[in-house]
């Protein structure tokens, strides 16, 4: 069986920085496919992912929606989004798998100041260490999707590892193995990416002509992805058009911080060549 | 004015300001810079680790912030730059070249001081408006954060710079500055060639 344990990019390191090419290995990567339009909206994966990962229940009312929680967070990792929209004069729920997208590109990762806190496996699953997260948020903010949580108890910020655990063993994640109707597909990246097309080739037939897969280059595509029926109204699913999210070209921050490197290192270099060109300003010398 | 030829320049109260001032912003810029870069991450061991400089550096923002309230309240009136401070300003390469019979001669505080007290002020601003979002980030949208973020950030390389050269004048350049941060007392002679329009209004 294959290391499903070994580390790609560990976050606040080197390799949070290289670009994915480079990192890239023959190491088996694994994705998880949705399709929407499978889905019949019985959250069993919902409670799956609660029973496996051992998340507290969180109590919740009817707001006036078929969804079970409001949000995610730091105990709901998976939420199924119902988002009651128009189309073609019908009412539809379209819903959204909402739970990390495992980017190839984390911006949570490449946003996390400590050592270790983030890592994505050469599988491509990104896992947080809670051990050592230091409750920044910077992942949160990073993040364009809007996936980790924090929490106020322990300080640290939590979100869907795929169930690395069960991965480890040999496992498909629990959402996976509960699903009913098979909306969730579990495989090689590849397979899953030959699968996403097959079933985006049956929904065209079908007449849902902008189905489409979601699998964003922005963040160099996801270990999550999804068959979208209705591919052309994304926003309405709550799928980000345009994420991003990048290593390589400066961002205004990184170049912020190479060129204070510079500004620094001058400074406290001119402070000493000035003090070795006009020495020590002694008052008694001066009268 | 005082015997053996010493001069009082500050007050225990503005001392007691400008080093809590001071040593805030310092313990800042440690756990600042350990969590901006991943190579400096080590420094925020001075403090416990990790989560302790998370959840210090902020609190040590707010005691910053605060003093630096004190701070301009204490000086303000005394720093705005008057004719004589912008013809200083506009001699500064001659001040850094020593040449000193060509640099305005200055009051309490020279235009560089004043400067340095109107700059620092605005970056505390900053520093603050800015730190407050990502101290409680959950209260704030993920775009506005990471502005916050460039710009906290853009604050510390002006405040470090000015804190190096700060430091560097007060305590290498100019022997028998510091003394006025720590006892308060000057030497007449210091007075009179660092800031001898105020040493002729003590006399």
């Amino acid at each position: 069986m294959p290391d499903n344990l070994s580390i790609r990019r560990m976050s606040a390191t080197p390799s949070a920085f290289i670009p994915l090419d480079a990192l890239r290995s023959n190491a088996p990567e694994y994705a998880k496919l949705v399709d929407i339009s499978k889905c019949i909206g019985c959250k069993g994966c919902e409670v799956a992912c609660k029973e496996w990962n051992e998340l507290k229940v969180e109590p919740t009312k009817n707001f006036g929606s078929f969804q079970s929680h409001k949000d995610l967070s730091a105990n709901t990792w998976l939420l199924m989004r119902f988002n009651e929209v128009e189309v073609n004069g019908d009412i539809q729920w379209l819903i959204k798998k909402d739970a990390c997208l495992h980017c190839e590109d984390p911006g949570c990762l490449f946003a996390c100041p400590a050592p270790g806190a983030i890592v994505q496996y050469t599988n491509g699953i990104v896992d947080f260490n809670q051990e050592n997260c230091i409750g920044c948020q910077y992942c949160v903010t990073g993040c364009p999707f809007d996936i980790p949580r924090f929490d106020k108890a322990t300080k640290t910020v939590s979100k869907c590892n795929m169930c690395i655990d069960r991965i480890d063993a040999g496992l498909e994640p629990a959402c996976v193995k509960t699903c009913p109707t098979n909306a969730i597909s579990w495989g090689s990246k590849q397979d899953m990416l030959a699968l996403a097309d097959k079933q985006v080739e049956t929904l065209k037939r079908r007449g849902y002509s902008s189905a489409s897969v979601y699998n964003p280059a922005g963040v160099g595509g996801t270990h999550m992805m999804y068959v979208v029926p209705h591919g052309d109204r994304l926003d309405d699913y709550s799928l980000p058009t345009d994420p991003t999210a990048s290593p390589g070209p400066m961002t205004g921050l990184s170049f912020l911080k190479r060129a204070a490197v510079f500004l620094f290192n001058f400074s406290i270099i001119g402070t000493a060549l000035h003090l070795l060109r006009y020495g020590q300003q002694h008052v008694e010398e001066h009268e | 004015m005082s015997s053996n030829g010493l001069l009082h320049r500050f007050t225990y109260l503005e001392r007691v300001v400008h080093w809590v001032v001071g040593g805030t912003f310092v313990a800042l810029l440690v756990t600042g810079l350990a969590l901006s870069y991943p190579s400096l991450f080590w420094l925020t061991s001075l403090v416990g680790g990790g989560p302790a400089a998370r959840v210090l550096h902020p609190w040590v923002g707010a005691v910053f912030g605060l003093s630096m309230v004190c701070m301009l309240a204490l000086w303000i009136r005394e720093m705005f730059l008057d004719h004589d401070d912008w013809r200083w300003l506009g001699a500064i390469k001659d001040y850094v070249t020593r040449n000193h019979d060509k640099v305005p001669r200055a009051g309490k505080y020279n235009a560089g001081q004043k400067v340095f007290f109107w700059v620092q002020g605005g970056l505390a601003v900053v520093f603050v408006a800015t730190g407050l979002a990502l101290w409680m980030p959950e209260w704030f949208e993920p775009g506005l954060l990471a502005t916050a973020r460039l710009l906290h950030f853009a604050a510390t390389v002006g405040g470090g710079l000015f804190l190096i050269v700060h430091v560097y004048l007060g305590v290498v350049a100019y022997p028998g500055t510091a003394r006025g941060m720590i006892d308060g007392k000057v030497t007449r002679r210091w007075a009179s060639m660092h800031h001898p329009r105020w040493y002729e209004d003590q006399s």
